[in-house]
């Protein structure tokens, strides 16, 4: 059962990352970042409970502020530029977080045995939740209570003003500027908002393997990032869940029979899912026959 | 570490940056003709370069004939690419196109690390000699093996691109790719050929990356990627020139600041000289006013 337990907080945490790049891309960005704000949110959580002896809660949250403030930054200028020079702006500020992290060295003694962030060799000791008596039930218990309450707002924040004009940016720049809406204000805000959620995302994934090392935050996380978003389609928060549960929960765990020949599938299966449904595994039209399939029309369609 | 020194590090780096050039030239000329970025170029390239090696490796051909293996093979992976990734997909869906050409990046570094069970290859030189010495400094034969190679691949693309019909029909559907269709010209059939174009410079990168490291790693893959994107934001999407002097710029960059820090630290700077150049020069160097976007 344990194994049920870890997996469904594995997919709670890439869910958040999913997240994190959804909204991004809700403004018609795509970011290569979020793998870069996930690794800010794992090291600045793993230092603050493992070396400063914080409680998980607050930790979590000031590591989420330490990667939006990053991602805030990083929005100014990068979002100068549009599009195609975006990705590979924030792909190498992703590959840019990696490198400083490999040569990042904070160590303390505690009793006999030094902790801390060592370069290449990763931060070890991460274990808040073994520390505190935390069974695996309940950790999952509390990484679904955070990944129902990002889904819950960023569903709420869909519905509301904020979610018109992040969609109005991301379908026609020029349509959305004429309304007098501030592009770069927006996509900014979008960007922090998603550094926050990646941050989160990446303090949960600390205290889940108790092991970080620069080599988890590579660009095969952030292209996992986008991908959830993009294979679940961009019209609801529901789409990214499903995608994170299909490829953590059936390609990647249900396929581990395959051995190695499994990675190999995941990149020739995203080929093939872009050619055959270019607008998502759920797009509008999807979305719309599901939601008559239940009963209720959406109200936007 | 004395001036000398780092001068020399400067010219290793610009005769290894040549490399870099032909990445990133393969990188705009897609996006040139397509207005889309080909994510798995770099991996593809590479992917050229380890096809290469099945000659010496399997079939007990001479060591030589890695590098036109090399070079055929990328070509063929380019058109492979172009038919998977682009033929097929709207182009008005552009996250579609770059999703999957994120996919085949990854499939493309997991065939190899399939292929080879991950050990790093062994790869030729393309030339050992006796370094030439100039006053102090010293020009590494096998990177200067390597710069040759790498312009004389240059010279036959400019010269394909701005003497022959072929080349023309390029440049005509990178500007106006429906006034070129109404002149006749075979969209499909440049767009395909650009991609083959491409991935036979590619071929010629990947194999030279693999004559001047001395071996093939799958490690290289991602580094390469990013190294060859920010040669071809610096130099400004499309444009020729610009990823060529982007390039040796990178190239040098990169050994200078590893010589003055160290290899780990290096490829951050790397980064952030990307970031200062988006901020003072966000079209890169050699943009039309039109093409800053």
């Amino acid at each position: 059962m344990d194994f049920y337990y870890s997996l469904a907080q594995i997919i709670g945490f890439h869910t958040l990352l999913g997240l994190s790049a959804y909204i991004v891309l809700q403004t018609g960005q795509v970011t290569l970042a979020q793998a870069g704000f996930f690794a800010i949110g794992a090291y600045v959580a793993g230092m603050l409970t493992v070396l400063a002896g914080w409680h998980l809660v607050p930790a979590m949250i000031v590591a989420g502020l330490a990667a939006a403030i990053m991602a805030c930054l990083v929005g100014f200028p990068a979002l100068r530029v549009r599009g195609l020079m975006l990705v590979i702006a924030t792909l190498a500020f992703g590959e840019a977080v990696r490198l400083f992290f490999f040569n990042f060295d904070y160590q303390i003694a505690k009793g006999d045995v030094k902790i801390g962030p060592l370069g290449g060799e990763g931060f070890r000791q991460i274990r808040w939740f073994p520390e505190n008596g935390w069974t695996s039930f309940e950790i999952m218990l509390f990484v679904w209570a955070v990944v129902a309450l990002v889904a819950g707002a960023l569903w709420w924040i869909d519905r509301s003003r904020f979610g018109a004009v992040l969609r109005a940016v991301g379908e026609d720049e020029l349509a959305a500027q004429s309304v007098g809406i501030n592009l770069t204000a927006v996509k900014v805000t979008a960007m922090t908002i998603g550094g926050f959620i990646a941050g989160l995302g990446g303090s949960i994934y600390a205290h889940y393997t108790t092991h970080i090392e620069h080599a988890n935050f590579n660009v095969l996380l952030a292209t996992f990032a986008i991908a959830y978003p993009i294979l679940g389609g961009l019209r609801s928060v529901f789409g990214t869940i499903v995608a994170v549960i299909f490829v953590q929960g059936f390609l990647v765990e249900g396929l581990r029979f395959m051995g190695d020949w499994r990675n190999l599938l995941f990149g020739a299966l995203i080929v093939a899912a872009m050619n055959l449904r270019p607008h998502g595994l759920i797009d509008a039209a999807t979305a719309r026959r599901l939601a008559r399939l239940f009963g209720r029309e959406q109200r936007r369609a | 570490m004395g001036f000398v020194d780092y001068v020399q590090a400067v010219i290793d780096g610009l005769l290894f940056g040549t490399t870099y050039s032909l990445i990133g030239i393969g990188f705009t000329l897609v996006f040139g003709v397509m207005h889309k970025i080909n994510m798995s170029y770099a991996a593809a390239s590479l992917a050229g370069a380890y096809c290469g090696l099945v000659g010496p490796q399997l079939l007990g051909l001479p060591a030589w004939t890695v590098f036109p293996l090399s070079i055929i093979a990328a070509g063929a992976i380019g058109y492979f690419i172009y038919l998977t990734c682009f033929r097929f997909i709207p182009l008005a869906s552009p996250l579609a196109t770059l999703m999957s050409t994120v996919g085949m990046l990854l499939l493309l570094d997991e065939i190899v690390v399939h292929s080879t069970a991950g050990m790093p290859q062994n790869y030729p030189a393309i030339y050992d000699g006796d370094p030439v010495e100039i006053g102090s400094f010293i020009l590494r034969a096998d990177l200067l093996g390597v710069f040759l190679v790498c312009v004389a691949a240059m010279a036959v693309l400019l010269a394909l691109l701005y003497r022959t019909r072929l080349g023309l029909a390029t440049r005509a559907v990178a500007q106006q790719p429906v006034a070129a269709q109404l002149c006749g010209m075979r969209l499909q059939a440049v767009n395909g050929l650009t991609f083959v174009i491409a991935g036979l410079l590619g071929g010629v990168a990947g194999a030279m990356i693999g004559a001047s490291v001395g071996m093939l790693s799958p490690l290289i893959s991602g580094p390469i990627t990013v190294k060859g994107l920010i040669v071809t934001v610096i130099g400004g999407l499309g444009s020729i020139p610009g990823a060529i002097v982007a390039g040796l710029l990178v190239g040098a960059a990169e050994n200078l600041f590893q010589a003055l820090r160290n290899v780990t630290e290096r490829d951050i700077y790397v980064m952030l000289l990307l970031f200062v150049f988006l901020v003072l020069r966000p079209g890169g160097l050699f943009a039309t006013a039109r093409g800053r976007d």
